[in-house]
């Protein structure tokens, strides 16, 4: 087996495809015509989004995403070498902070937002394993 | 999930339509019974004959929360409109209050919806009944208030009805009991009674087609243990889990993009 997609539900992917873009420089690789779901470009491991109604259809339940309430215990991080950047690209497209960039013992700068849907997000420096 | 044969549905979208969750119809080629699962939601049907004589009748439901038998004869029909949890208003006005496990039937039903009295004659068509039924439930204005409340059924479906209404309400950003007052006022019913609705369809499914035990069900679907699960089940659909009925028509009541379910 491999990991082959990590799918975020949400309210609306066509907002979330577009503020992804916007935030984190990402680019949409796919979009079903009836905008519920789509794939954004991310290499071998995709990043995916799918509307939230599509999940009772299959006897599913979760605690939906939202800005109001606490984060779900899970996380995506994107790695780039310049932190401070991102980091405000992504506040000035509509995160809200978490934690601002900072460097942390083992060597790497991180920094935490919420995105439109109030999920986590890392932003970071890559690590360094043979450090 | 199954269908019974004769029924055809189609969905609406919230972006499609604002009242209407659902347009259905249903045809009996002989007599008979069948079992009608509680969903929580108003309905306004036409129930009508393939004999054209047989002068059609109005009638409303109120928001179900009992399992409830429904007899019919050969050629009987039905034309309906579901309408989304939060807008049963549309049907009862202030009388949602008092409209719970109610059924309107004729005179009762025209009271209501005065405007649909003048449908009921002999040899109306199916597609005169489907207009007439849309244009004046997506006619109907609006009260303010329905989105938050509209918000909370959405998260209600999400999570298979296994928010609390503490959980409910710091979403929604209000009190607990302005939540339920708002709740009760569209809906018809208390958060908690829609919430064990949502759970108890979900609980359904899960011992029907996840393929576990009745416990490894009762889990997933959040109840305290299989008794919980079993009282529910009692309760909503008047059987227990293990000898759930084989022609069983389990609806879907995820309440908006999807679903199905049977006419009464």
């Amino acid at each position: 087996m491999k990991l082959g997609y990590a799918i975020i539900y949400v309210k609306n992917v066509l907002e979330t495809v577009t503020f992804y873009e916007t935030a984190f420089g990402l680019t949409q690789r796919f979009m079903h015509e009836s905008t519920l779901y789509a794939e954004m470009e991310t290499g071998d491991t995709v990043l995916s989004f799918s509307a939230e109604e599509v999940i009772e259809l299959d006897g599913l339940a979760f605690a939906p995403n939202e800005k109001s309430a606490i984060p779900a215990g899970w996380e995506i991080c994107f790695i780039t070498e310049d932190v401070q950047a991102a980091f405000e690209k992504a506040l000035a497209a509509g995160c809200a902070t978490v934690s601002k960039p900072h460097e942390v013992p083992w060597g790497q700068t991180i920094s935490y937002v919420r995105d439109l849907n109030g999920c986590l997000v890392e932003i970071a420096t890559p690590m360094n394993l043979e450090g | 999930m199954r269908l019974p044969d004769g029924y055809q549905e189609r969905i609406y979208t919230p972006q499609q339509a604002r009242s209407l969750e659902a347009v259905w119809r249903h045809e009996e080629p002989q007599a008979g019974r069948s079992l009608i699962l509680p969903d929580g939601r108003c309905d306004v049907i036409v129930r009508y004959n393939a004999d054209l004589d047989v002068v059609p009748r109005l009638v409303v439901t109120g928001p179900a929360t009992q399992p409830y038998w429904v007899e019919f004869e050969s050629g009987d029909r039905w034309i309906g409109v579901r309408l989304r949890p939060e807008r049963g208003g549309v049907l009862w006005g202030d009388a949602l209050a008092r409209a719970k496990n109610q059924v309107a039937l004729e005179e009762e039903a025209e009271a209501l919806v005065p405007e649909l009295a003048g449908l009921c004659v002999a040899g109306v068509s199916a597609k005169d009944l489907r207009q007439a039924l849309v244009r004046f439930v997506e006619g109907r204005p609006l009260r303010p208030e329905g989105q938050r409340v509209g918000e909370t059924v959405r998260r209600l479906h999400l999570t298979g009805g296994r928010f609390s209404v503490t959980e409910l309400a710091a979403r929604a950003r209000c009190s607990t009991r302005h939540l339920n007052r708002m709740f009760v006022g569209k809906v018809g019913l208390s958060v908690k009674s829609y919430a064990s609705l949502v759970q108890f369809h979900r609980a359904l499914r899960l011992v029907c087609e996840a393929g576990g035990s009745l416990s490894d069900a009762a889990f997933e679907a959040g109840y305290a243990d299989q008794a919980h699960m079993t009282r529910a089940m009692r309760r909503f659909g008047g059987f227990v889990p293990s000898d759930i009925p084989d022609d069983l028509i389990r609806p879907d009541v995820s309440g908006g993009l999807w679903g199905n379910r049977v006419a009464r």
